[in-house]
């Protein structure tokens, strides 16, 4: 069976998605990236092969996510793609007519609009993460409770209270000031939701039109009060798809099948054994000029792989044909 | 007296030049590194603009190396902008530094006050001097000018990746260390000829973005994440809005005799913006109207907090004349990684978009 892999590694979590000949989901993972994106990729690996039977052929594997270079190197990834792409490309394989895509993770919240199946505009939250997975999964924290239970917990409020959305440590401070007043914790928490639903439309969005239908994918699409807020917020339905968690390893897999189909080479991934390889990463100070960029290794056995990170491209070119001159500039 | 100046891109190459052939005593500070932008940052009001707080640290650097004046060009403007030399100046006092900070604005000292500084800075030597300096500068100017522009053209198509940085870098220390028309001249040739002759792919047809924006940000690539080399390596060619020889040739030269090279821009923004509000947030907007049907796409550049701009990015999703603009908000507590990933889902974004666009133009045919 020949199969396409998509490696998702975003701030929070890490997916794998695994799709056939025909683009149909056959396997996926998704766990915690924990700080740690280089074995979260390993232990992805290690579940995807569990998973699988021993005749699977990885036809082309694709990396995405805010860890993609790193992921990359570490699977031979025959693509590198951005997630805002990756995004957009698998909301529209299984919604062809979609409008609007929101999605919210970890770190980050993005609106892209598209318009007769092409994408035409996007947005990305900027200098602040209000908004996001990371400011809930702090407030459940904070009030002892899983992720799991502030979204149905919040689901039972009849009055929601108004907390200030505009950023976390305002909207933390005005939590415990409305907790303090006596207002009960169900009430706070879909007040919060509706919090992060109406920062992500004014600082997301910020006026872009937003039509029917909306597809909405990404972590945060697991909680159902988030759900129901942006409803009540947009007064349209939205669409959460099946697998929404995964849309960015999955839309990987949808272009790095494309463009294997057309250069008919052969995949570069490195094998599954990869999971078990020691790869050591650091970071040193470039001497060459005033700029003294940080510049990140990743090296196995002692040989360098990849480096980034400078502003000029003297480090990314190929580290081995460059080693003599760098170790001098370091 | 010893001068000094911010930099602003390439803008020291002409002013060395003028400096050198005055005889004024300066220093040039560092090029813009990271420690510029930490001291500046540390030093200046945190809701303040990266122009601000670069230049700031290129003054501190240069008052460590000895420098009691600097000047500041650039003019008044409506924006707060206007302010900035006076608390520049202010915060140098009170870090100790006994340092006068001029701005070489020519709308408020009007032209003749600008005479008066140039002939006191260069102690007072004749006006047939000052005039064959400067006529010096603004040839290095232009030679930068257009060795960019080539630059720009040939960057995005470049088969192996970074040849035309490093010859771009060589050809500016080339113009600045020219000491006569004739070696300026030889430069220009020589670095020409060694642009065109980089291999590039002929079958390139690469996607064209116009970049404007603020003009400091828009002219000084590390405030702005070196925008124009990330997008050449992505495959594309860039149209910059300004350059450093107009702004200077506009600042000082064409403005205070009523002469605005700008009132084709301006006119073009005006059905959706009637007047300046400062900076140039004006002509952001008249760019994208100017220039829909040219340019693919729009990268429009923006330091964080900077109001007109923002007023500017409010406007632009509203002009009739419609191409994809992706915003940009320059500040130092922003992540390359971000703007590198934003770069390459707006590139994806109109390759897609002419794809589809070329193939509606097959099925018609």
């Amino acid at each position: 069976m020949k199969t396409y892999l998509g490696v998702d590694v975003g701030s929070v979590t890490t997916k794998l998605a695994l799709l056939n000949e025909s683009d149909e989901l056959v396997s996926h993972v998704y766990l915690l990236t924990q700080g740690k994106p280089i074995e979260a990729v390993q232990q992805g690996l290690r579940e995807i092969r569990r998973q699988l039977p021993e005749d699977v052929d990885i036809g082309g594997v694709a990396t995405t996510g805010s860890a993609r270079y790193l992921a990359g190197v570490i699977v031979g990834a025959d693509l590198v793609k951005n997630e805002i792409t990756t995004h957009a490309v698998a909301a529209l394989h299984y919604y062809p007519d979609v409008q609007t895509i929101i999605e919210i993770g970890g770190q980050d919240s993005k609106l892209t609009v598209v318009r007769d199946g092409i994408v035409i505009d996007f947005a990305m939250n900027t200098v602040c993460a209000a908004g996001t997975g990371s400011f809930l999964d702090h407030q459940a924290l904070r009030l002892d409770m899983s992720i799991q239970e502030l979204s149905q917990r919040a689901l039972t409020s009849r009055t929601p209270v108004r907390i200030a959305g505009r950023c976390t440590v305002f909207a933390e401070s005005d939590m415990v000031h409305k907790q303090q007043m006596g207002h009960s914790v169900e009430d706070i928490l879909y007040g919060l939701c509706q919090a992060l639903v109406r920062n992500y439309l004014g600082n997301v969005c910020l006026g872009k039109e937003i039509a029917a239908p909306i597809v909405f994918q990404g972590g945060v699409a697991f909680n159902q009060a988030i759900i129901r807020a942006f409803r009540e917020e947009i007064d349209i339905e939205v669409i959460v798809p099946p697998h929404h968690e995964v849309m960015g390893a999955i839309g990987a897999a949808l272009l790095v099948h494309e463009d294997m189909a057309a250069s008919k080479t052969a995949s570069q991934f490195r094998g599954f054994d990869q999971s078990e390889v020691k790869y050591h990463t650091s970071s040193f100070e470039c001497k060459a000029c005033p700029n003294h960029c940080e510049v990140a290794e990743i090296s196995q056995d002692g040989h360098a792989l990849a480096r980034w990170g400078g502003r000029c491209d003297m480090w990314e070119r190929v580290p081995t044909t460059q080693l003599q001159l760098s170790e001098e500039s370091k | 007296m010893r001068v000094s100046l911010p930099h602003m891109g390439n803008l020291y190459v002409p002013c060395r030049a003028v400096f050198e052939q005055l005889g004024v005593d300066y220093v040039i500070p560092p090029v813009n590194n990271q420690r510029t932008l930490s001291l500046g940052s540390r030093y200046s009001p945190e809701g303040l603009c990266i122009p601000f707080k670069m230049t700031l640290g290129n003054m501190i650097e240069s008052a460590e190396m000895g420098a009691n004046t600097l000047l500041v060009p650039g003019g008044y403007g409506i924006c707060r902008l206007g302010y900035y030399t006076r608390v520049q100046e202010q915060i140098l006092q009170n870090l100790g530094y006994d340092i006068e900070v001029i701005q070489l604005g020519v709308s408020d000292r009007k032209f003749l006050g600008i005479l008066d500084i140039i002939k006191r800075i260069s102690n007072d030597s004749p006006w047939r001097r000052i005039l064959s300096a400067f006529r010096f500068g603004m040839a290095k100017l232009n030679t930068i000018d257009q060795i960019e522009r080539t630059v720009q053209k040939i960057r995005p198509v470049e088969l192996v990746q970074g040849t035309v940085n490093q010859i771009y870098t060589r050809a500016i220390n080339a113009i600045d260390n020219a000491d006569d028309y004739d070696t300026l001249k030889r430069v220009r040739a020589d670095y020409y000829e060694q642009l065109n002759q980089v291999p590039i792919n002929q079958q390139a047809n690469p996607l064209i973005v116009g970049v404007t924006g603020e003009f400091y940000v828009l002219l000084e690539p590390f405030s702005s994440f070196d925008i124009e080399r990330e997008l050449g390596k992505l495959g594309v060619e860039v149209r910059r809005a300004t350059f450093i020889s107009g702004w200077t040739k506009f600042t000082f030269f064409l403005n205070p005799f009523g002469i605005n090279e700008k009132s084709r821009i301006q006119k073009a923004a005006r059905p959706y913006l009637k007047r300046d509000i400062g900076g140039d947030g004006w002509e952001s907007v008249g760019e994208k109207v100017l220039h829909a049907k040219e340019y693919d796409g729009l990268v429009h550049l923006a330091p964080f907090t900077c109001m007109p701009e923002i007023i500017a990015e409010n406007i632009m999703p509203s002009t009739k004349e419609n191409i994809p603009v992706l915003t940009i908000l320059c500040d130092e507590q922003i992540a390359k990684a971000g703007v590198l990933t934003r770069l390459e889902a707006f590139v994806d974004l109109l390759e897609r978009k002419r794809r589809s666009r070329n193939n509606k133009q097959r099925v018609t045919v």
